[in-house]
Order: C-alpha cells, then structure tokens, then sequence
C-alpha cells in the first residue's frame, strides 16, 4: 500500500490545538514563540517521560507550537524536569542547570517533581526540583496529561 | 652488517640526557651530508630538466661494461625529488639523531643511501641501473635494521629483505631479457632496437618490471613490507624511504614500460589501471582503520602510488585509442602527483618522527592533545595531512584534479573497454580520496586535538629547533605545490616531452590557471584567495554581529552531567574507524572480540567490558602465507635429497656428469 493511500485512510489524527493558556512566567529574553527544550529525568518512575514522549509524538505535536526536545544543555532555553531528585542525580541536574545559558526556564512536571508525590521521605530521595533548582513552572499531575504539558510550554512563550 | 655495531637501545630517553661530543658531531656531519647531497641532487636535476647533460661513462669502474650515467628531463625531475626530500630529512636528522642517539653505522650509511637513490635516475645503462637500484635496496635495509635488537624490527626486515630482492630478481630477469634481445646494455640502444624484440618478449619485459618496480613501489600485492617496516625504521628514513624511495619505482615503470618499452598493446595500460585502482582503494582502506600513526602513513603510500600507477595507465589507455591530449593530462597528473606526495608525505613521516621522539607514542589511541604542547608540529602536521586528503590547498589537490579531468573527459563511443574502464576509474579515485579524508582527520584530528590520552602524551613538548626547520622546509614546498603548482609547470612540459610515445606537443598549461587541452580550467591560487577572503569575511561579519552582545562568561567544559571530562569520554582512532571497519568487514577482516566479566555477586552487574580489534592484513594472509606453506614444505622434499652420506653425494656427481656427457654427445 503506498503512503498516499495511507494517509487517505487514516486522515487527520492530531488533535485541534485550543486557546492560548496565557503567560505564566517572562518567556526568556529572544525566545519569540519557538522554545528549546532540555529533557532531564532526575529519578522518575518513567510515567512521566511516555506523557512527555506522548505530547510530543504525532497526536498532540507539541512541536506545532515550536517546541523542541534537543540533545543537550547547551542548545537549550528550558529545562523539562521529571521525577523526585534523587542523591545520585543531584548534582547532576546541577551542572545541567548551569550548563544552560542564561536566561533560562525550568518546567518541573508531574507530581513528584513538584512536591516529591509519593515518594515524600523516601530513603534515597534529595526532594523535589525546587530543592535543588530554581523552578519557574510546575504541570501537577501523576502522571500529568500531554494536553498539561503543552499548555505549560505554551504558558512559556505565550503562544 | 649491523650486528657489528655498538647500538645504544633508542628508549625515549628524557630530553636532559646530554648527547655525547662524538654522537652530536656524527649527527651534524650525517645530517650536514644528507643535505648536501639534496642540494647537489636538486642541481643536478634542474641542469638535467632544462639543459642538454653530456653523458658520462666510467670504464675503469665496473668490469667489462663500465658506469654509465646520463641525465634527461624524465631523471632529472626524480632526481630533483630526491634532493628535495634529502635536504629537509638532513637538516632534521641533526635534532633528530641527537635525540634519538641513532647508531653510527644508520648515521654513515643514510647519505650513502641518498646518493643510491640519486644515482637510479641518472643510470644510463641496464647495469648501471641494476647496480644502483641493489646499492639503494641495500643501503635501506641496513637502515631498516638501525634498531634490530626489538624482535619486530628484524621480522619488518626480514620481509623487507625478502619482498625487495625478490623484486630485484624480477627486475633483472626483466631487463636482461630486454638486454639480450635488442643485444644492447645502454637505454639510447634499447630504444634504437626495439624492433629487435618480438611483442611477446616485450610483453614478458613488462610484466617482470611491474611486479619488480610495484614491489618498491608498494603496490598491490607487493606492499606488506610498507606497513612493516615503515613504522620500525627511524622516522628521517621513514621519510626518505616513503617520500622518495617508493619513486624509484613509479620512475621504473615509467623509464621501460612507457618510455623505452611502449607505447605496448592496449592491455598493459588497463593492467596498470587494475593494480593501480586496487592498491590505492586497499591501501586506503587499511589507513582508515589504522591506529599506528605510522603505519596509517605507509598505508597511504601504497594509496597514493596506486593513483600514480592509476593514473599512468589511464595515460597509456587514452593514448592508445588516440585521446593524446588526454593522455598528456593524465601523465602530467602523475608526474605532479610524484612531487606532491614527496612532499607532503615527507613532512607527515617528520612530524610523526618528532611526536614519536617527544612523546614515545604511535598508537593514536595514546596521543591527543598535542596541539596545546607542540604547536609547531601540529600546524605542519596539518599541512601534511591536508596534502593527503587532496582537497584544495593541499599539495595533492592539483594531480588528483588532473586526473578525475582526464578520466571524466575520456571519448565516448564505440570503445567498451574504455566506456567501462573510465567509470570505474573515476569510482576509484572518489572512493580512495574520500576515505583519504577519513584518515586523515582521524590521524590529525585524534593525535592531536583534544585532551591527551596518556602520560606520554601529557608530557610532550616541541621538537628542537633544527627538526623543527626541516618540517618547514617541507612544509613550505608543500604550499608552493598547493596554491601555485606553475612553479613545476616547465619542468613537466620538459618531462612530457621526452615521453612522445604518449604525450603530445599539446600538453596541460599549468600557468596561474590551469587550462586542459579539451577539458576544464581551474586555479588553485584564486581558490586559495577566495577561500582566505570568505574566511575574513565570516570572521568580520561575525565579530560586527557581536558587537552588542554582553561579555562572554567562562564555564566549565559541558561533561554529560558528571562534574569534570575526562580523556576517556573522547573518541579514539578505534571508535573513529569503527563504521569503517563495519562496512568493509568482508575486505578487513578485523580479528574483534568483546569480552564482559561481571561481579562474583550477580551475573546482570558488569565488571568490565574489553573491546580488543586488531587489523592483520588480509592479503598478506591470505597470499603470503599459502606461498610460505609451499616453499617450507618444498624445502622439506628438497632436504631429504641431501642427507649426509658421502657415498649419496658422489652417486649426484656422477649422475650429473653422465647427464652432461649424454645431453652434450
């Protein structure tokens, strides 16, 4: 079967983008709408990353709204958080932190990046990402939605 | 012949050890010779190139036949190659021997060796030329050998002795069978009575050289003694072996098979366009997985002899089905491939010599960061390495051009040989040029950028100041060939001339630009220019661009996450060549193996995980060693004829004689 007729077949899948949600925070000075996105799992239990893999696969398409997940620090505005800190990944979401040139946005999503969720007092947890780094936006949830995710980016570049 | 000489063992001694009084002055007269040899070479070569040179011949010398030296265009400009190569390596050996504490006997034999390599294109005769190719074979094994107590010094030796005079032994059937039947000794006879010889003798002449001059040469399937014992000799003979030695080949097979010989049927070029396009894509290809510094060099040798060879042969093709125009740009393109891969490897085996002698490494895996402690060597090191890639500004740009020009304007029509030689030729030349890259910025790029990999590497430091004026002298030879190759224009139209058998009146202009007699047009020296202003240009721009911009912050290298980087998060030459090694497992063959050792606690926790690859080459294996099987095991046969009785020996002896009284009756 060729692709077009695949295309025909299965038609539009992507979901109809709603209203702008409305600034949270001060998008980042130069950031005009698209936003380049570092993902850090600083300890999560993985639910988090396939919402976070699912708002940016093809059915909500975060990339619509100029979002970009990229491969490192360096080429990124923004921080994307999951999970609690746990001690082995402290310092390395540290130096992941410094590493991004100023001025940058930390998103912290899911419940446990918020306010470590369930695993409060747990053995091997540091705390939440506010314990560690600054954070400027937070997406409840456990997991949270990729509808959630979207509008937090989108609270950051306003668009 | 060495085994008589006090050797000191040559370890990396530290720089403060102080050179005995007689050692430095034994490097500076060595070195002082070299170089004054070069320099005569250089004359002579010119005097030949552009002057009519009366002919010597010395009776008294040599029983029966007598010396007989005679220098035209074609034997001045290898001359003149040679002395250009002697005089740097001369000018180098004296930091160089000093450092190193060569031996004396390699110290008296190295001009010896340049004065061989300067009398094989002045020979005049078939036994003139026999002997100074032997005195050349000789002189650099003797040279081979300088560190024969390390045991894989003497097994490089060994094949190289082997390889060399068996190719001496073809070269000789060769010639006396041209000898004996035209009936003269001297060249200008061969030439004159080469009616004398059937198209078959001819034929054989020719076969016999190229298998005797593609053995010094490095070719396909001769070539296991380059990456042998170019690594194990001294780096200053690395450079006069691989920059001029492997010439005196190219010149044999261009002095009899296209210029006394030819022009030959139509299947002698194609064959030198076979072993030419093999040896050059199968010496690059072991370049690219190479982790020796050196042995990545002498493989690239055969590569670039092979585009020599290549380009030869496309030479004599084209002429024989009257593309003489062609023919002349392909020849051209050898001949400058000839000086420009002197030149730039020369200065790569030099610089790969003082990073050997300051840091005791040529395993790219141990090297890095040399940039930061040996500048010097590492901008000429570029320079050399860009000479290899042939890309524009490097010194083997120019002849690679020349020869794509003249495989891609061959004729079409009616010719299938030629219609299918031609593309696969140009496939050739693009596969071997890029992969030429590869190797290269894995040799540049890995040994010397970065972060060192080992102690070694960590405490090296500049070369003295006279290796360091050798590596420029090269260096600047390099540049000159690179952006203005009109400097060697004359000279080849010279060369080209006596070579009417396959060139024509009509040859290449090498001017400013570059004009081909029915084919492009190109200048080097205004791609230089542009490429400088485009690069003024970008840092101009970029620098107006940044003029608002706020003052840099200083942070720490990005590590992944972890706090510092570390020299083993850096690539080495092994994973650089890894997606090589893959593609072309069938033609490597590489001997990988991946060894994991957990903890005693659980079997799912890693310990260690070893990678070991190690490159034989393949055709020594596959070729060499049936060869050696068969020889051993005739050897055994033969060994039981002779077994110690007396009364055996004497029943042969009369044998013998009855046979000869029977066959004589």
């Amino acid at each position: 079967m060729g692709w077009p007729r695949r295309i025909k077949r299965i038609g539009r899948i992507v979901e109809s983008a709603t209203g702008a949600p409305g600034p949270a925070v001060a998008a980042p000075t130069a950031v005009t709408g698209s936003l380049q996105i570092r993902h850090v799992d600083a300890g999560s239990c993985n639910g988090c990353e396939i919402e976070v893999s699912g708002a940016f696969g093809p059915v909500y398409d975060a990339e619509r709204f100029g979002a970009r997940l990229v491969a490192s620090p360096r080429h990124a505005d923004a921080l994307l958080v999951t999970g609690v800190v746990t001690r082995n990944m402290a310092q390395p979401l540290r130096n992941t932190f410094d590493a991004v040139a100023q001025p940058k946005v930390v998103i912290a999503v899911g419940d446990c990046a918020r306010n470590c969720g369930m695993f409060t007092d747990a053995y091997g947890v540091v705390g939440a990402v506010a314990d560690v780094i600054p954070v400027d936006v937070t997406v409840p949830g456990c997991p949270p939605r990729p509808q959630d995710i979207i509008d937090s980016i989108r609270s950051v570049t306003d668009r | 012949m060495s085994t008589t000489v006090d050797v000191a063992p040559a370890p990396h001694t530290t720089p403060e050890v102080i050179a005995h009084p007689s050692r430095v002055g034994a490097a500076v007269l060595s070195g002082g010779l070299t170089a004054a040899l070069g320099v005569a070479g250089i004359s002579l070569g010119i005097a030949g190139l552009f002057h009519k040179v009366a002919s010597v011949h010395i009776g008294w010398l040599v029983p029966l036949v007598g010396v007989q030296l005679n220098l035209d265009p074609l034997g001045g400009l290898f001359v003149t190659v040679t002395g250009a190569v002697a005089v740097p390596v001369g000018v180098y050996l004296v930091g160089y021997a000093r450092h190193e504490h060569l031996p004396r006997l390699s110290l008296a034999v190295l001009p010896l060796f340049v004065a061989a390599m300067l009398l094989v294109p002045m020979a005049g005769s078939v036994t003139t030329f026999l002997l100074a190719w032997e005195l050349m074979a000789l002189a650099s094994l003797a040279l081979v050998l300088t560190h024969h107590r390390r045991a894989e010094v003497r097994t490089a030796g060994g094949l190289y002795a082997v390889l060399t005079q068996l190719g001496f032994a073809a070269i000789l059937t060769g010639l006396l069978v041209a000898s004996a039947s035209s009936g003269a000794d001297t060249f200008a006879g061969l030439a004159a009575h080469l009616d004398r010889m059937s198209p078959g003798t001819r034929s054989v002449v020719f076969v016999l050289t190229v298998i005797g001059f593609g053995s010094k040469a490095g070719l396909l399937p001769l070539h296991a003694w380059l990456p042998r014992a170019h690594p194990e000799a001294p780096s200053p003979v690395s450079a006069l072996m691989s920059a001029a030695m492997v010439n005196a080949g190219i010149y044999g097979i261009v002095r009899f098979d296209a210029q006394l010989l030819g022009p030959g049927p139509r299947w002698w070029g194609l064959a030198l366009m076979v072993v030419g396009g093999a040896s050059a894509m199968y010496g690059v290809l072991q370049a690219s997985v190479a982790t020796d510094l050196k042995r990545l060099l002498a493989y690239s040798t055969t590569e670039n002899m092979g585009l020599i060879v290549l380009a030869l042969g496309a030479a004599s093709l084209l002429s024989s089905v009257g593309a003489r125009d062609l023919a002349a740009i392909a020849l051209t393109a050898a001949l400058l491939h000839v000086v420009g891969h002197a030149a730039f490897k020369s200065l790569a085996f030099l610089c790969a010599g003082a990073v050997l002698a300051f840091t005791g490494l040529r395993d790219l895996d141990q090297m890095g960061g040399l940039a930061r402690r040996m500048p010097t060597t590492t901008v000429l090191f570029g320079i050399a390495a860009l000479g290899a890639c042939g890309l524009p500004l490097g010194a083997g740009f120019v002849s690679e051009w020349l020869l794509v020009q003249a495989l891609i304007h061959a004729p079409r029509g009616g010719d299938s040989t030629l219609a299918l030689a031609m593309p696969l030729a140009v496939g050739a030349v693009a596969l071997t040029t890029g992969l030429g890259v590869a190797a290269m910025v894995k040799a540049f790029g890995l040994g010397f950028l970065a972060r060192p990999r080992s102690e070694g590497a960590a405490k090296a430091r500049e070369a003295t100041p006279s290796m360091v004026i050798g590596m420029t002298l090269a260096a600047s030879v390099c540049a000159v060939l690179a952006v203005a190759p009109v400097a060697v224009g004359p000279a080849l139209r010279h060369v080209l001339d006596t070579l009417s058998g396959i060139a024509v009146p009509n040859t290449p202009r090498l001017g400013v630009m570059l004009r081909l007699p029915g084919a492009g047009s190109m200048s080097p020296a205004l791609l230089a220019a542009a490429l400088a202003v485009a690069v003024l240009a970008v840092i101009a721009l970029a620098q107006w661009g940044a003029r608002h911009r706020p003052e840099p912050a200083t942070v720490p290298l990005w590590a992944c996450g972890a706090d510092t980087l570390t020299p083993r998060m850096q690539y080495t030459a092994t994973s650089f060549a890894e997606p090589l090694q893959r593609v072309f497992d069938d033609v490597l063959r590489p001997d990988t193996d991946v060894e994991i050792s957990h903890y005693a606690e659980s079997r799912y926790l890693v310990e260690k995980v070893a990678y070991r690859a190690q490159f034989t080459d393949a055709i020594e294996e596959r070729l060499y060693r049936p060869v050696v099987r068969g020889v051993l095991a005739w050897a055994g046969w033969v060994r039981r004829a002779h077994s110690g009785s007396v009364h055996l020996y004497l029943a042969y002896g009369a044998l013998g004689l009855l046979f000869v009284l029977v066959a004589a009756r």
